[in-house]
């Protein structure tokens, strides 16, 4: 699909910058800052919900996401998260870098790769609910704010990352 | 000097910047001022002059049965005395409570307390912290329990009075309260000490849902 | 004080949604300028090769941070009235550990899974989808694991507050940390580039 080759990626401190303008700018306008884990759990409570309203409402996991009246879809970061879809493609159109593609590393199968990223989104979903967030929401917005849980979250997130790392190595080098 | 920063690479400058900005964060202090607020003298006054700052017992009373659920209700008085007896879709939250408390800047909110004093006191602050939609409540509980929960009628009605205190009655009731039967009673003792037992009351369902889910109007602002 | 803006009412519900796609337009295109579309661009920081995570995270982390102080200081938005998720320090210990496994294990963290699906990246796509069945199982069994996903609250706790320092100084020992991990990140990258082309 590609018919240019992908120009290289930005400087990481000036994205960073970049990354970092947006989040302050969430936070001067809105008074909050990013998140992405949310707006999967507001969509699994409003697809439960057209399903199963009594289970929803009994479970306090679901019941949170409900909005008085109003679809739980409804949801600052579910829309956040669709504009997040939109820049990254933007982005990616831009530099041509939009390609149907497995990211792997060269001694792994592809259904290997893709089984241990269904079981690494499993535990990050697990990982979010615990934390009251992912990478986004807690340690960009927390660490951002100081807030004493993100920055405990965001260590321990690197930490188990590195431990894992070395049985992880044959996916990705 | 110049010569350093021209030969910086663009990395080196961002840090440069970052640098000094967290150095002299060191020197600047607290980030937080929220402890202090702006009174726009001007405005308040214009405000208290129209009247345009006040609620009545009445009005609040037609709203809630209405049902309506655009504005909230806030009892500024001890735990005990709410407990005893409230408006009902009022939530109780202290005067000190009101800055951290879920209250949005631009929601309608009625504020009362025993009479007015508080009410009013807690209605400064809030205008003064940019609360756009603060009210008070002229005449606070007492004029709560006076007009609504145990009205009167004044000896020798008019039929316009008449009429006017068929409906007051229906309010009352609806509130629980013991409206005073009509012609020859208007003499007996409105009730001095009046048990306020919070009535029961069958709350239209929209209120319902305003009043005690309270708590839950928290908009979720996680991740 | 003017900001936040929302939350002293200058506009409404509706027009937050609008600018939560457009927030999202910005944090989606930051992070595929930055690479973040690429699983193995992610994953090489956990093995030294590519430090762009780390690089990326707190350079956002310190802007943000910086801005955030300085327009709190001069009293042009209100620190107070910017959400602070409150601290459980047990589950969000385990959570971190539990993401951290789950990120080296798939690759993308939720963010990021959105990059890369929006750049046709299959593996994003399937990452998804656990992040999906995990929460979705994890209310399912909310019921046995509700003690400990409440456990240890401890409110809205900030760094300053739990550390006793000014809230300045801790913004000046981030910004240290982080430019003393910037150049140790610039440092471990060349070590392990010269490393590959002995190899």
């Amino acid at each position: 699909m590609e018919t240019r080759s992908a120009q290289p990626y930005w400087n990481p401190y000036v994205a960073g910058v970049g990354l970092g303008l947006v989040l302050l700018a969430s936070f001067v306008v809105m008074g909050r800052g990013l998140g992405a884990s949310g707006a999967v759990a507001s969509t699994i409570t409003a697809g439960l919900n057209a399903v199963a309203p009594a289970h929803v409402a009994g479970n306090p996991a679901f019941a949170e996401y409900l909005k008085d009246g109003t679809s739980p879809l409804k949801d600052w970061l579910v829309f956040e998260v669709l504009g997040v879809f939109v820049g990254g493609y933007l982005s990616g159109m831009l530099a041509h870098r939009v390609k149907k593609v497995v990211e792997k590393g060269p001694r792994i199968t592809t259904n290997r790769r893709l089984t241990y990223a269904f079981i690494g989104g499993i535990l990050m979903g697990v990982g979010a609910k615990l934390g009251r967030g992912c990478t986004s929401g807690q340690a960009l917005t927390g660490g951002a704010l100081l807030n004493a849980g993100s920055w405990a979250f965001m260590i321990m997130i690197f930490a188990g990352a590195y431990a894992l790392a070395y049985f992880m190595r044959r996916q990705w080098q | 000097m110049p010569s350093f920063l021209n030969n910086l690479s663009l990395n080196g400058r961002l840090a440069l910047v970052a640098f000094a900005l967290g150095f002299l964060a060191l020197f600047a202090g607290t980030p937080y001022h929220g402890a202090e607020a702006v009174l726009n003298a001007k405005e308040l006054s214009l405000v208290m002059a129209t009247d345009a700052d006040q609620v009545g017992v009445v009005t609040l009373a037609d709203w809630i049965i209405q049902g309506k659920s655009d504005f909230r209700v806030v009892d500024l008085r001890p735990e005990a005395a709410y407990a005893a007896y409230h408006i009902p879709p009022a939530e109780n939250i202290s005067v000190a409570a009101l800055g951290e408390s879920t209250l949005q800047h631009n929601e309608k909110v009625i504020l009362y307390a025993e009479s007015g004093e508080r009410a009013a006191q807690a209605w400064m602050l809030l205008k003064a912290k940019g609360y756009k939609g603060a009210y008070l409540l002229r005449g606070g509980v007492e004029a709560w329990k006076d007009s609504i929960l145990f009205p009167r009628i004044p000896e020798n009605p008019t039929p316009a009075q008449v009429v006017q205190f068929a409906r007051t009655r229906e309010v009352s009731r609806f509130f629980g309260g013991t409206p005073q039967a009509l012609a020859g009673d208007s003499t007996s003792a409105v009730p001095a000490a009046p048990q306020l037992a919070m009535p029961a009351l069958a709350m239209p369902a929209s209120q319902a849902a305003g009043g005690g889910g309270a708590p839950k109007k928290k908009k979720k602002e996680g991740c | 004080m003017m900001a936040p803006f929302f939350k002293f009412g200058l506009f409404g519900d509706n027009l937050g949604l609008v600018v939560a796609f457009a927030v999202g337009i910005g944090m989606g295109f930051f992070l595929e300028r930055a690479g973040f579309n690429s699983a193995r661009k992610l994953a090489a920081q956990f093995y030294f090769t590519d430090m762009t995570v780390f690089k990326v995270m707190f350079t956002a982390i310190v802007t943000a941070m910086l801005g955030v102080y300085w327009l709190s200081v001069l009293g042009i938005m209100d620190l107070s009235m910017v959400y602070l998720t409150p601290t459980f320090l047990a589950p969000q210990i385990v959570g971190g550990l539990i993401l951290g496994f789950g990120f080296v294990i798939g690759g993308y963290c939720p963010g990021t899974a959105c990059v890369g699906i929006a750049t046709g990246r299959i593996d994003a796509l399937v990452l998804f989808f656990g992040i999906f069945a995990g929460i979705f199982g994890f209310g399912e069994v909310f019921p046995l694991v509700s003690g400990f996903y409440n456990a240890t609250p401890m409110g809205q706790l900030t760094l300053p507050q739990v550390t006793g320092l000014p809230y300045g100084l801790l913004v000046f020992a981030v910004v240290l940390m982080a430019l003393g991990g910037f150049y140790g990140a610039e440092w471990v990258e060349k070590k392990m580039a010269a490393r590959k082309v002995e190899a």
